[in-house]
């Protein structure tokens, strides 16, 4: 510490100042008076003489009033402290230029440089060295070296109020920051500076010098982003937006690939034109199917590049509904479309398409023929245009009592269409008659493949009522009300139906209704039946009176609404609604950064939707892009049916994570999810230097900018050091001098000659 | 081109209650304390018509019902008429005919006397007024689909032309009961000796044809709804209607 010699004028006054201001007002009033009292006096030049001594008289008298003196002082300045801020992420390892020292090891050689500069001013300056990676702590050129950055978080901001905050703790102020960084925040930064953190960096106090490390020049390809929404429709388009980021690839063509799962979805090739340069790669494309997916984006790997794991991105897609878009084709007007069309009509989750034949060849409008466009409102049935073009974006396709051997309007020619669209995920539900199953008239069923049953003779004519088989009992097309008792009792409710065709159940069907005696292969011969074939389902009711569980069952002053719960129950069954499930399986979350464990909550409930507590559920982790196994947990259900199980962090890719559960050795079913886990974090997916988010930082604190690490301290903006009081003072007085009390006589001695000579007492 | 009496005979044919038979088009006529079976042979005319012109499998005879039938709800399609005043309905069949119509029934109302404010005219808008008082007969615009469900017709004739649109009680934006004061059945209606009983006033044999378009449209609102409202019709029906 230097230390100086000072001055400054004090009094020296034995009173107190409270005794000194009263003595001093009193003064100043005293020669208010004496100044009035002249006031009368006819001669300005006599008053104006008058009001002149008796002022300086007044002033003399406070000068010894005040008794001032000079008071000598000894002072030194206090060292500040000035913080070199070192970054740590995970990007300070990347190599400052083509096959250069990484940027880490340039800090360390700036700091040995400036060694020197910084001993010549530690009279005056404590240089204090800390990395942040993002929490702040000491460091040394050594500590740099011998850790490399490892940080997966870049958050200068953080890392300036830290050490802003550390301030009011130590004696030492802050004269100012050297920030050593690559720019490459991902933190409140990644956007630039503005808004809060810009108006608290502008009010730091402290300049904020900062140092770029790394140079431009590196090759490198990353896919910086991929903006997509979280979920989307099934059966609509969507578009995931790629920011792909070249650095080194001018006038090079690189090949983008969309994966799901494994399989490729779409590709599209770049093409850059400079070296430093962003492209925004759009895929558009269409989910077929409802659930979630890991969709990949993914770019070569070349030789040259600094970091390979930016080359790949996965993210989770959602797929679910918008409206359940429900095609109805009727062979004929009848009173089971008529209520069926009321039901779909009436459900706001249903958009309906519906055709419905209203004129076979043979039948005569009785308007000739040339006139029919003009008197009829009849239209072709557009048979290509619904079941190539467009069957795709159909949700669920509902067939009544449809066997017509007509070739206007036989589907025949489309039995391969629809076998497609079901396996494919679609949705398929046929309801009989008499132009169904053995009283149809076509000897060709353009459904026969998809149906879960075939013909089994011709129709039982007998009205009967309906009844639930052993799996209708908990299946949830046939839960007309909570619980097994309640839901066969809404059964038996309905009336009887007049008659059904007799079908056999395929293999792999499961049968849900029956009639209660007529038989088909020794087994009570089935009324509704479901199955699944590919990835779809498929539903089959013999029967065209399904209507009088709509109508006639209100005949009795009923007002229950099983009818539109039954098929409410079917349309979310056939669509495989996530509701619609005894186990929930969910990725929690659905994209997992490097590292971190993946988290997976199941949901088990029982047949009758009630939570199944204690059911026993296992887990498999399975790599979503060559199927096998790579991890597995299981455990037990809580009392609300839900139990949340962890896998250690895998490799990065995508995964699908099986769930299945069991309660009282009873399967409770099987359910699956998707998750994402990321190759790199947002840390090592980019490895440009951020030159212009220093310079904001720099400007907004009143610091300097370097783009390299070799400048001088000379140049850097540090707070002057403050001067405080080390030694002794010492008091002179200037008050008690022979001179100041003669001038005292001489004017109160005139003031009173004057005052004489002119009259005055 | 198939003749009427290959259609007829195929008709006869159709055996008398067979599967399927439920789900077909059945016409019932309510009997009611006035004269209520003066239109049964025109309502056999309008389910052999519907037979003939459309893909619509029926059955030819009207089942007569109380509306206080346990079984009035296995006939979707109602029809009521007579000639001049009848006697209210006692409570039991406003209640079934309330719930008839409220969970899904369609009654066709038709004023064989053509009467304006008297005789089956005070007579059904007093008992649409007890059955639905919340939904009042209204005039149904010539835009309503029921003009355009089979045939795209733009009046409402029948054995008169007394009134040129249809009215109708609205249960849930369905038409749940329509009514016209033209006996439209009327003009469909045949003696027993097979000629027709009445000649359409004015337009002779080409309002017949039109009140049997009207009926037939009837039939099938009843059947298919709104239908011909869908998307994908209503370009082609405006196109047609220019």
């Amino acid at each position: 510490m230097e230390s100086i010699d000072t001055w400054k004028l004090v009094s020296l006054s034995p009173h107190p100042l409270l005794v000194v201001v009263a003595l001093s007002v009193a003064l100043v009033f005293g020669v208010g008076l004496a100044c009035w009292g002249v006031r009368r006096e006819s001669s300005p030049r006599r008053r104006w003489l008058l009001w002149t001594l008796r002022v300086l008289a007044g002033l003399c008298a406070f000068f010894f009033l005040v008794e001032p003196g000079l008071r000598r002082l000894q002072v030194a300045r206090v060292k500040n402290r000035v913080a070199v801020l070192v970054d740590r992420s995970g990007s300070m390892n990347f190599p400052v230029e083509p096959r250069g020292v990484t940027r880490n090891e340039a800090v360390a050689k700036a700091l040995e440089a400036l060694a020197p500069q910084t001993d010549a001013l530690k009279d005056r300056y404590a240089f204090e060295t800390y990395g942040f990676d993002p929490e702040l702590g000491a460091t040394t050129v050594e500590g740099l070296r011998a850790q490399p950055p490892r940080s997966g978080r870049s958050d200068l901001f953080a890392a300036l109020r830290a050490i802003k905050a550390g301030e009011g703790g130590g004696a030492r102020k802050l004269a100012g920051v050297i920030l050593f960084s690559d720019g490459a925040d991902n933190a409140d930064l990644a956007s630039g500076l503005s808004g809060r953190p810009k108006q608290v960096l502008e009010q730091l106090g402290v300049p904020v010098t900062t140092v770029a490390v790394g140079k431009g020049g590196l090759t490198d390809l990353a896919i910086d982003a991929v903006r997509v929404d979280d979920f989307a429709f099934v059966r609509n388009s969507i578009t995931a937006e790629v920011e792909l980021h070249g650095r080194g690839f001018a006038d090079q063509a690189v090949q983008v690939v969309l994966k799901r799962e494994g399989q490729v979805v779409a590709s599209k090739t770049a093409t850059f034109t400079s070296n430093d340069e962003t492209q925004t790669v759009k895929f558009t494309f269409t989910p077929d199917q409802t659930g979630r997916f890991v969709y990949t984006v993914s770019v070569p790997v070349y030789p040259e590049e600094v970091v390979a794991e930016n080359n790949t991105r996965s993210f989770a897609l959602k797929v679910i509904r918008d409206r359940v878009r429900v095609l109805l084709v009727s062979g004929r007007p009848s009173w089971d479309e008529r209520f069926l069309r009321g039901v779909l009509r009436a459900d706001a989750n249903v958009e309906l398409i519906s055709f419905y034949i209203l004129r076979n060849q043979l039948d005569d409008s009785g308007v000739s023929q040339g006139n029919e466009p003009r008197e009829l409102s009849l239209i072709p049935f557009p048979r290509e245009e619904i079941f190539q073009k467009k069957i795709d974006t159909f949700d669920v396709i509902i067939v009544l009592n449809f066997g017509h051997e007509d070739q206007g309007v036989s589907l025949a020619a489309f039995r391969n269409d629809i076998e497609r669209y079901v396996r494919n995920g679609g949705a398929f539900a046929y309801l009989g008659g008499d132009r169904s199953f053995g009283e149809a008239q076509s000897s060709i069923n353009p459904f026969d493949e998809v149906l879960p049953v075939t013909t089994a003779g011709t129709a039982e004519l007998a009205p009967f009522v309906a009844k639930l088989t052993l799996q209708g009992a908990t299946h949830p097309i046939t839960a007309l009300a909570s619980g097994t008792v309640s839901s066969e009792a809404a059964w038996a409710a309905f009336p009887a139906i007049p008659g059904m065709n007799l079908t056999r159940p395929r293999e792999g069907s499961t049968v849900l209704l029956t009639h209660p005696t007529a038989q088909v292969d020794g087994q009570p011969a089935p009324l509704l039946t479901i199955s699944e074939l590919g990835r779809g389902r498929t539903l089959a009711i013999g029967t065209d009176g399904t209507w009088y569980w709509a109508f006639p069952s209100h005949a009795g002053g009923g007002q229950g609404r099983n009818y539109e719960r039954f098929w409410s129950n079917a349309i979310r069954w056939l669509v495989r609604d996530p509701d619609l499930t005894t186990l929930s399986v969910t990725a929690d979350p659905s994209s997992v950064e490097p590292g971190k464990p993946v988290g997976v909550v199941v949901v088990a409930r029982q047949p009758d939707y009630q939570p199944a507590p204690g059911a026993k559920v296992s887990v498999e982790l399975i790599d979503a892009d060559d199927g096998h196994v790579v991890a597995q947990q299981a455990g037990e259900a809580a009392a609300d049916g839900t139990i949340r199980l962890e896998f250690p962090p895998p490799e990065p890719g995508a995964y699908k994570v099986v769930g299945r559960a069991t309660k009282d050795d009873k399967p409770l079913g099987e359910s699956s999810d998707a998750v994402a886990v990321r190759a790199v974090g947002p840390e090592l997916a980019d490895a440009r230097v951020n030159a212009a988010l220093l310079e904001d930082v720099a400007k907004a604190t009143g610091g300097a900018f370097f783009d390299a690490p070799s400048f001088n301290l000379s140049d850097v903006p540090l707070r002057e050091p403050p001067l405080v009081e080390v030694g002794r003072s010492k008091d002179q007085p200037l008050w008690d001098r022979w001179y100041w009390l003669s001038m005292l006589v001489v004017v109160v001695g005139l003031e009173w000659a004057v005052r004489r000579r002119f009259g005055y007492v | 081109m198939v003749s009427r009496r290959v259609l007829l005979a195929a008709a006869a044919s159709l055996p008398a209650f067979g599967f399927g038979d439920a789900s077909r088009f059945i016409p019932a006529v309510v009997k009611h304390g006035g004269k209520w079976d003066l239109r049964t042979s025109g309502l056999r005319r309008l389910a052999w018509e519907l037979q003939r012109r459309t893909s619509v499998e029926v059955l030819l005879e009207a089942r007569p019902m109380t509306l206080d039938h346990p079984r009035l709800l296995e006939h979707p399609f109602l029809y009521l008429s007579s000639d001049g005043d009848f006697p209210p309905f006692s409570q039991a069949e406003v209640e079934n005919l309330r719930r008839y119509l409220t969970f899904g029934g369609f009654l066709f109302c038709d004023a064989n006397d053509g009467s304006d404010g008297a005789g089956f005219d005070a007579a059904i808008r007093r008992e649409l007024a007890r059955v639905l008082p919340q939904s009042p007969l209204t005039v149904l615009p010539s835009t309503h689909v029921i003009f355009k469900s089979f045939f795209l017709i733009d009046s409402a004739p029948g054995r008169f032309l007394n009134k040129p649109s249809l009215e109708a009680c609205l249960v849930n934006k369905r038409a749940a009961v329509v009514y016209s004061q033209n006996d439209v059945l009327g003009a469909l209606n045949r003696d027993e000796s097979g000629t027709w009983e009445f000649e359409p006033s004015p337009g002779g044999a080409r309002q017949r044809e039109y009140a049997t378009r009207l009926a037939l449209n009837l039939a099938m609102y009843a059947l298919c709804l709104d239908y011909k409202d869908d998307a994908v019709h209503l370009p082609v029906i405006m196109n047609r209607r220019r």
